[in-house]
């Protein structure tokens, strides 16, 4: 299945780009994605922490993406 | 109420959204763009959010904290884009019965939302631009 990835902050800067879509099995959970991102960015495997976001929140890492979701990998937040 | 936004905060106007005939206090918290950081000088900020997922974050950190405090009303402002030194970042009122709720309150977003509000900031200065780390994510 193609599901819709974001990209921010730093991560933007790593992968080049905002968004793509990636190709990946169906039933994929969130843990399983984080790597697969890793695996096509070292910059990324490179970083203690990788944030994952699903449709706006943060999940558990066994969490299963359904093909119409949002998913967002990011560093730690720095706001405030 | 919770706002993201590129334009300056109206301090004002947000206060008088908190305020309330119940409240004895308004306390707030207005995070700065500060002309240094780790030794190196700033001489701009640049901020970025991921919009939707900063909303629904900032309005569930909103409920906690009226849930948790017993406080009145709560406003937070983030505002994301190209800052100055000296700009205003973040605005959050807290308004209470009484000063002590409305205190811990105000620290409780603040602290969360360095924690799980989807925005990063970046510093611009003379020895290029630096994405500033955040903290942990728990």
């Amino acid at each position: 299945m193609r599901i819709k990835v974001r990209y921010f902050g730093q991560f933007r800067d790593f992968t080049g780009k905002r968004e793509e879509d990636l190709e990946v099995k169906s039933g994929i959970t969130v843990l399983e994605i984080r790597e697969h991102v890793r695996g096509l960015y070292p910059k990324i495997a490179a970083k203690n922490e990788v944030l994952v976001a699903v449709n706006g929140n943060f999940g558990a890492l066994d969490d299963i993406i359904n093909e119409t979701d949002e998913v967002a990998f990011f560093p730690p937040v720095s706001g405030g | 109420m919770i706002k993201i936004q590129s334009e300056d905060i109206d301090i004002t106007h947000y206060l008088d959204i908190v305020r309330t005939p119940d409240s004895g206090g308004i306390v707030n918290f207005l995070g700065t763009v500060r002309d240094y950081a780790k030794g190196r000088k700033v001489a701009k900020m640049s901020i970025e959010v991921y919009k939707a997922m900063a909303v629904t974050q900032l309005t569930a950190i909103r409920a906690e904290a009226i849930e948790k405090f017993g406080v009145n009303e709560i406003v937070v402002v983030h505002r994301y884009g190209d800052l100055d030194v000296l700009d205003n970042i973040v605005f959050i009122a807290v308004s209470s019965g009484h000063r002590k709720e409305a205190f811990k309150a105000c620290m409780y977003v603040i602290d969360e939302l360095k924690q799980r509000v989807p925005i990063w900031k970046k510093e611009i200065t003379p020895e290029g631009n630096f994405w500033v780390e955040g903290e942990k994510h728990e």
